[in-house]
């Protein structure tokens, strides 16, 4: 187990190194004077030119590109252009942040996909089966951004029971987690109710039926466990992409978070600020991507990275 | 094995019995007609501001009610039709483009150059689309121009994928050996022999792509990083009215019923065009 965790750390090293290597060239990518990007379009020549020798813009690329790397490997992420802040500080509390609204969201959306998945394919065909396919399909066709603004208006504006958006109390999460995690949870219930007609329909749920096993252990003790190992990675991906759902929906409830942080920072040409917020995102997703790698390999012992 | 031509009328014959995903294909295609024929159908210019005009609700002249600025929301979102369709259609055309030749090619070819664009698109593929575009756009600026770029290579992986997959399993049929014994090129192999193969699967995606797409796109102009003011776009219209929430709701309506219905169509033409393409998944999704 422990070689196989190292195994996989092993290969998502290449995939961060990457992320930083491109996060490096993003300064050199940006068409312009990443001096004069940094210091703003109004700042007088000779600010630019301190900024320029500060920052080593007049070096060779690679001393750059290994003096980047250093600081980033020391936790080193740079101060914001605008507050004069660490990166690093600036960005944590706001990591905190976006990783509660993933979580819950990905949990409901976990919880409902699967009983919701399940149920479907059970009462495959009949009227149960049409509705859920239906309900999701819906689901997947309203973006975040819709459902978000409707349900502001029907329980905020309208009926005055929430608020917003905002952390002030447990009763800002609900709208957010609940948009959030509807709409994943009908992406997931999509892929579990496939993933699960697949597995009822194989040989063994037939001899468990024939020998007159109940229903219900049919679906839940003989299909649920085969059905498990895509469901893992569905969950995974599910997690993933509701982080980066989160974007959207921490601008559509003012949720002071990673994800409006990054926009914020894009749309102010805050760059070391974008670097850092895309960091983070990126370890999120590789070490996403790492667990349930693990989680994958736990379940079936078949599986071996090596 | 059957024919080709076979396959080809079991394929339409298999799709038009799909009453939904017929009827999603005619509702899709009405709206594409809408997005071509947008500045003729408007009733009113879509930029022209008027302030004796603001926030009118809902009316026999304004069918939508007018926004901010006065200017007539039904006109927005019919021009902002044309503007998603643009969009939407250009990016998957690119990476379709870029995404089935290179990965046609690498999968062709093989060896080093292979494995190395495999693990790129590996790790590219641990990010989502809306990531991927976010940080595209940054670098490509945050213009139609730009959205278009970033909503194509943010698919591309996707696209290499697929063709490398059915490569891999066509290049050593014994029609590929024959061609290459006769002394064709790999360009000339790749196009008469791999891409008649690829074709189906490769445009099936494309249309499962185009919900993705029109929802990233909007995503994209909501967050403020895609197509910028005053040009109309459903995203953007609805960051707009999120501010006006309180006095004017009936904003909401028309761009995020637009934008519901072109995800919904796209989707369920897709969800059709793959059941036609792939009979052992009726009824799985």
């Amino acid at each position: 187990m422990l070689r196989l965790v190292l195994g996989r750390l092993l290969f998502m090293v290449p995939a961060g190194l990457l992320v930083v290597t491109f996060l490096f060239g993003l300064f050199h990518f940006i068409p312009g004077d990443p001096a004069l990007l940094l210091a703003g379009d109004n700042a007088p020549a000779e600010v630019v030119e301190g900024i320029r020798e500060a920052y080593g813009f007049d070096r060779p690329l690679l001393v750059q590109y290994a003096t980047y790397m250093a600081k980033v490997l020391r936790g080193d992420l740079g101060v914001s252009n605008y507050s004069r802040e660490p990166v690093a500080s600036l960005i944590f509390p706001r990591v905190l942040n976006t990783a509660q609204l993933a979580f819950w969201s990905t949990g409901l959306a976990m919880i409902v996909s699967l009983i919701l998945g399940c149920t479907s394919a059970m009462f495959w065909g009949t009227k149960i089966d049409k509705v859920v396919t239906v309900v999701a399909l819906l689901g997947i066709c309203t973006p975040v951004f819709v459902s978000g603004l409707f349900a502001i208006f029907v329980f905020s504006v309208h009926f005055g029971l929430l608020p917003t958006g905002g952390l002030a109390s447990w009763r800002g999460f609900i709208l957010p987690v609940i948009t959030l995690g509807a709409f994943e949870a009908a992406v997931l219930t999509r892929m579990v109710r496939s993933t699960m007609v697949d597995a009822l329909g194989q040989g063994y749920i037939q001899t468990a039926r024939a020998k007159g096993v109940a229903e219900i252990a049919v679906v839940f003790k003989h299909a649920l466990p085969n059905a498990l190992l895509p469901i893992i990675t569905l969950f995974g991906l599910g997690f993933g992409a509701t982080l980066g759902g989160s974007v959207v929906t921490e601008t559509i409830f003012t949720w002071p978070g990673l994800g409006r942080m990054m926009v914020d920072s894009i749309l102010t040409r805050d760059l070391p600020v974008t670097q850092g917020a895309l960091l983070l995102f990126a370890l999120m997703f590789i070490a996403v991507n790492l667990i349930v790698d693990v989680l994958y390999a736990y379940v079936d012992p078949r599986i071996t990275y090596d | 094995m059957t024919s080709v031509l076979a396959q080809g009328t079991g394929f339409v014959g298999r799709f038009t019995r799909d009453r939904v995903g017929v009827f999603a294909a005619f509702v899709l295609m009405g709206l594409y007609l809408i997005a071509l024929t947008a500045q003729w159908i408007a009733p009113y210019d879509a930029l022209t501001t008027s302030l004796r005009e603001v926030f009118q609700p809902p009316s026999a002249q304004h069918l939508l009610g007018t926004d901010q600025f006065g200017r007539d929301v039904l006109s927005r979102v019919i021009l902002a039709t044309q503007v998603t369709a643009k969009i939407s259609a250009a990016a998957i055309l690119l990476a379709l483009a870029l995404g089935a030749t290179s990965g046609m090619y690498v999968g062709y070819v093989g060896g080093r150059m292979e494995s190395l664009v495999m693990r790129l698109t590996d790790i590219m593929l641990i990010f989502p689309t809306i990531m991927l575009s976010i940080v595209i756009v940054t670098i490509a600026g945050p213009s139609e121009g730009g959205v278009i770029v970033a909503l194509a290579l943010s698919q591309v992986p996707k696209f290499i994928r697929i063709a490398r997959g059915v490569t891999l399993s066509v290049k050593e049929e014994p029609y590929v050996e024959a061609s290459i014994a006769v002394g064709a090129g790999r360009w000339h192999i790749l196009r008469r022999h791999i891409w008649p193969n690829i074709s189906s699967p490769i445009i099936v995606q494309g249309t499962l792509t185009l919900p993705v797409l029109v929802l990233s796109a909007s995503a994209l102009s909501f967050l403020g990083l895609g197509v910028q003011p005053p040009t109309p776009e459903w995203g953007l219209m609805l960051n707009e009215s999120k501010d006006f929430l309180r006095t004017s709701p009936y904003l909401l309506l028309g761009p995020g019923v637009a934008l519901f219905l072109f995800v919904l169509a796209s989707n369920l033409v897709g969800d059709a065009l793959q059941e036609a393409l792939n009979p052992r998944l009726k009824g799985r999704r």
